[in-house]
């Protein structure tokens, strides 16, 4: 933000008003953008918020029905409220379990010793596979007779699970899977630590300070910003995961990994034998639009009391 | 545990040496055990890829395959007309990741560049669609695609990138505004254009800004997998992560096929993003602490 503003001056200075021609150059370099603003964000915007107000099988014209989807979402739908619930526990789960393991792996990485950097390589390379690959061998490791996850259980002399066809652990077992991507989070809080200035560690331990108080007293407050855009994007992330149960599950067993976006696709697109329900689906689609906004807004407001800024100019 | 490992390299007085010593030997065994849980699955695929259609059922199960039998690695993808999907897979790839730097580039360089009036606007307008999720845009933009025509084709995977993806704008645009103007201005008095200026100095000036998109907007299309799924309905026209979830999906998590070849083809399907990994790891660092950067700055 600095720099525009550097930038903005500078040309102040030499011009003090816009070239007609300038603009209109301008405005053409933008304009694959303002085209793509338009179609894939104003469009579906307003256009989703009326579908969602309508009853629509996607053959005939959509019928304004008012407020009926939502009403018949959460008083009478059997899935919907189930299918709120697994959404917002996997969010529980899985956020947090990630960005501790992944600032925990960073951490540990941290260190200038011979081989840090094909140790990261490791670590860091599932996180590089493609969604679907990774998710089809999953699949199979959970596979209760033949998978690798129970063949470790087994050799630990642990007992074993059924894993995604259990009631418990289906979707544990899916948390489990994003887990091994953890590196993605890793890598981001790597580049955060690294440009934590040693001067604060060196100045610190001069005081006497432990580790355990380096760590809390300065490395998270210097990298909070990062912690907060990576808490903000992987909640937004999780609320809308769709090839979990997809792939996996398939949203069961019974509603334990109905994920929001797997019940959207099902009435939407999904072969469930009936017409598709697009008014009823995009009725859902803005539930849980407002839910990410609500969330989103929410760790915002709470960002101020953790997150540490350097200079508040503005 | 953390706390100690979070200890930056210390000076080292002699009577502490030893203790050190054992310390970094004990980060080694946790960091070796850590690469190793990670990579277990790994090598487990890898195991299976091998196997011959009888070990695979063989219990107690062996983590290493008696035999190596490399027609897996045939059999499995003729399965899923793997060279069709591969090439469909390729080509939706390459045009979209084409799309996305150009459209990009050229927005980034008009918001940095070029001074007109309502830019600041339309900047944090892009940048704000970043936050828009992309399920709000999945039915509406499903219907204006099916009306124009568009359904069954790869028309709904390329066209998007064409037309700017806003977190390539917000790169490009940081990046652009770190270049000094005095570039433009002698390049200006030249008499060189705008669309000169971005061509030729431009562009080769913030290589690593584009090849950081490039990669990053290939594994993106490489990997996506709702697309396709909602657009593409005739087989032939499908790409690789379609393929490869009927494929698994046709085991319906009993083991009656020969997963052994699932495993080959899944090992082939990872592989060009592996590779591009490991051959551009120093990109993809870069997109990363880009994005550190601009959570430090926001």
């Amino acid at each position: 933000m600095l720099a525009s503003g550097h930038g903005r001056q500078r040309s102040a200075t030499r011009r003090r008003r816009y070239n007609r021609k300038e603009a209109l150059i301008g405005y053409l370099f933008i304009l694959p953008s303002i085209i793509g603003f338009t179609v894939f964000v104003l469009y579906p915007l307003f256009s989703s918020a009326y579908y969602s107000l309508t009853q629509w099988d996607g053959i005939k014209d959509p019928v304004f029905v008012g407020f009926k989807n939502y009403i018949y979402m959460f008083t009478k739908d059997p899935s919907f409220i189930p299918s709120l619930q697994a959404t917002i526990l996997f969010a529980i789960l899985s956020v947090p379990s990630s960005l501790i393991l992944g600032l925990l792996l960073a951490v540990m990485l941290n260190r200038a010793l011979p081989g840090v950097r094909l140790f990261r390589t490791i670590l860091y390379l599932p996180a590089v596979l493609p969604s679907i690959a990774t998710l089809t061998l999953w699949k199979f490791i959970y596979n209760p007779q033949v998978g690798l996850a129970n063949q470790v259980l087994e050799f630990l002399h642990l007992p074993t699970s059924t894993w995604l066809g259990s009631y418990q652990m289906a979707l544990p077992s899916i948390v489990i899977v994003g887990l091994w991507g953890v590196g993605a989070t890793m890598i981001i809080f790597l580049a955060g630590l690294q440009a934590v200035p040693q001067e604060l560690y060196e100045a610190a331990k001069l005081d006497g300070a432990g580790a355990f108080n380096l760590f809390l007293r300065i490395t998270i407050p210097m990298i909070s910003p990062i912690l907060f855009l990576q808490l903000v994007m992987q909640i937004i992330g999780a609320l809308q995961a769709f090839n979990q149960a997809m792939v996996l599950t398939g949203g069961g067993p019974g509603f334990t990994t109905d994920l929001l976006m797997y019940s959207i696709y099902q009435h939407g697109f999904g072969n469930l034998g009936q017409f598709p329900q697009l008014g009823y689906a995009t009725a859902q689609v803005w539930v849980l639009f407002i839910m990410i906004i609500i969330v989103t807004i929410f760790t915002f407001r709470l960002s101020s009391m953790w997150v540490y800024t350097e200079s508040n100019l503005d | 545990m953390d706390a100690t490992m979070s200890k930056p390299a210390m000076p080292t007085p002699t009577e502490r040496r030893t203790k050190k010593l054992f310390g970094i030997g004990g980060w080694y065994v946790l960091v070796i055990l850590v690469c190793v849980i990670m990579i277990l699955p790994l090598m487990w695929m890898i195991g299976i890829a091998f196997k011959g259609n009888s070990d695979i059922y063989k219990i107690p199960p062996e983590f290493f395959p008696s035999e190596l039998h490399w027609e897996n690695f045939l059999k499995g993808p003729e399965a899923i007309n793997f060279l069709q999907l591969f090439l469909n897979t390729t080509i939706i790839t390459i045009l979209s990741t084409i799309g996305s730097i150009v459209s990009s580039t050229i927005v980034g360089y008009g918001l940095s560049r070029i001074r007109f009036p309502g830019r600041k606007i339309w900047f944090y307008l892009f940048v704000g669609s970043m936050m828009l999720p992309g399920i709000v845009g999945l039915i509406p933009m499903f219907h204006l695609y099916l009306s124009l025509g568009f359904y069954d084709t790869w028309m709904p995977l390329i066209l998007p990138s064409w037309l700017g993806n806003p977190f390539f704008i917000f790169l490009a645009r940081q990046y652009y505004l770190s270049i000094p103007f005095s570039l433009d201005e002698a390049a200006k008095i030249d008499g060189a254009g705008h669309f000169t200026i971005f061509t030729r100095i431009m562009l080769p000036l913030t290589s690593p800004v584009w090849i950081t998109m490039a990669i990053m907007s290939f594994t993106g299309t490489w990997n996506d997998y709702l697309t396709p799924l909602v657009y593409l309905y005739t087989d032939s026209k499908w790409t690789l992560s379609l393929g490869m979830a009927s494929f698994a999906g046709g085991f319906a998590g009993v083991a009656t096929t020969q997963w052994n070849q699932y495993m080959a083809t899944d090992l082939l399907y990872m592989l060009p993003p592996l590779i591009i990994f490991l051959v551009a790891q120093r990109y993809f660092m870069l997109g990363v602490s880009s994005l550190a950067t601009t959570a430090r700055n926001q």
